[in-house]
């Protein structure tokens, strides 16, 4: 019997490439292709796949909040998440979301079949750097907390954190709603919880979050070239939020977006 | 006559998604690969290819650098971007850097069989998201 793996990637493109990859191993089988995480939820409680390859920056639900969705319905599910980074952070979430296993994009042509074959085996897989980080942490256990460790951030509940992504993505608090079948009263009231739990003023604090722990990721563009009369004015880029969609209306949230967040030359973000 | 391309993208699961775009249409032949943009000038010298599909953000050199400097040193190529920046400012610097064509990964499977075309018989081919497309003369 083949092993029958779910896509869940917003690009057809990606997806047609771990297609293409997956299905030269005889006896695998892509069973179906999501482009969200909402989606990828209801298509693997329809086909029941052996294994869900998920992007963690996808619009609507991103793919760690998809990736607990699916284990809260049936911890059985195996989960590869795909990501373009490793940060520590990336990493923890991942682990604490409950995925079997971790795989860089740029590495996924490398690595994604040895992850498949694993979790075929019941086994997990993970780059060597996530490895490196869960020996670190063990080794770190039962040690004393350092006086100058940062005091934990209130923590926001699934349904808070599928708002914020959405709202942060540019929808409406209406849009929301019709996403996610609550009144917009719900969502409101939700929002204004969210506000007040990160202590936030404006929906532009809700991006910065959103962005700062990876509900929505951006890649930044190449600097500005050098001009032939010597360091300019500091350039400011709009970097593009990858998981910019429309909201569904068809209007592109992402000028808007755009104007928030502003890289200085040193690409570094001004949050 | 076969219409010649280079895949420029520094994700391997990226340029097989595009290659399995582009092969299907009859005509067309994928020569080669490169990964980052000093890749792709070396191989455009050596392979000589009609259109390069190019990434904007790659290590070793960006798309956007190798685009200037590929318009001197194959100034009959033609350089579509394909890349994750849904952005008019991105989309001028390409223009400007020499592009004839630029469209949105989101939408590539929409979008690149048309761009190919577009920039194989030299009109200019833009694609942003909730924008017309743009195909010039």
């Amino acid at each position: 019997m083949k092993l029958r793996i779910l896509l869940a990637d917003d690009h057809e493109i990606v997806r047609r490439g771990l297609r293409a990859l997956l299905e030269k191993h005889e006896g695998w089988e892509v069973c179906g292709e999501a482009s969200d995480g909402r989606e990828a939820v209801e298509k693997a409680l329809q086909l029941n796949p052996d294994v869900v390859i998920v992007d963690i920056g996808m619009p609507n639900l991103n793919g760690l909040d998809t990736t607990r969705q699916l284990l809260q319905h049936d911890p059985h599910f195996k989960v590869i998440v795909l990501t373009i980074t490793d940060s520590d952070q990336v990493i923890r979430e991942a682990l604490d979301a409950g995925a079997r296993g971790f795989v860089l994009k740029s590495d996924a042509a490398r690595d994604l079949v040895s992850a498949v074959e694993a979790l075929q085996n019941k086994r997990m897989f993970f780059t060597p750097r996530v490895n490196d980080l869960v020996l670190a942490g063990f080794l770190e256990k039962g040690q004393t907390v350092s006086r100058n460790e940062a005091p934990k951030l209130p923590t926001l509940t699934a349904r808070e954190r599928e708002i914020t992504q959405l709202l942060a993505e540019g929808n409406s608090s209406k849009e929301v709603a019709s996403l996610l079948n609550l009144s917009t009263k719900t969502v409101e009231t939700h929002r204004s919880n969210i506000m007040r739990k990160l202590s936030f003023h404006s929906i532009r604090d809700l991006v910065v979050y959103a962005i700062k722990n990876n509900l929505i990721q951006i890649e930044l563009p190449p600097p500005p070239p050098k001009t032939p009369t010597g360091p300019g004015p500091a350039a400011a880029w709009a970097v593009p939020v990858r998981s910019a969609v429309r909201n569904r209306n068809g209007t592109l949230f992402g000028s808007t977006v755009c104007r928030w967040v502003r890289l200085r030359r040193s690409r570094e973000p001004i949050f | 006559m076969t219409i010649r391309i280079l895949l420029v993208d520094d994700h391997p699961i990226v340029r097989q998604g595009l290659k399995t775009l582009l092969e299907g249409h009859s005509g067309w032949e994928v020569i080669g690969e490169a990964s980052d943009g000093a890749e792709a000038v070396e191989k455009a010298k050596d392979l000589n290819p009609d259109v390069m599909v190019l990434d904007v953000t790659m290590p070793r050199m960006n798309g956007l650098e190798a685009c200037r400097l590929l318009r001197q040193e194959c100034p009959a190529l033609e350089i579509l971007f394909v890349t994750q920046h849904d952005s008019p400012q991105m989309m001028r610097e390409a223009l400007e850097a020499g592009a004839r064509g630029y469209v949105v990964k989101s939408n590539a499977a929409r979008d690149l069989l048309a761009a190919v075309d577009a920039v194989s018989h030299h009109r200019v081919f833009t694609a942003l998201n909730g924008r017309n497309v743009a195909e010039l003369r």
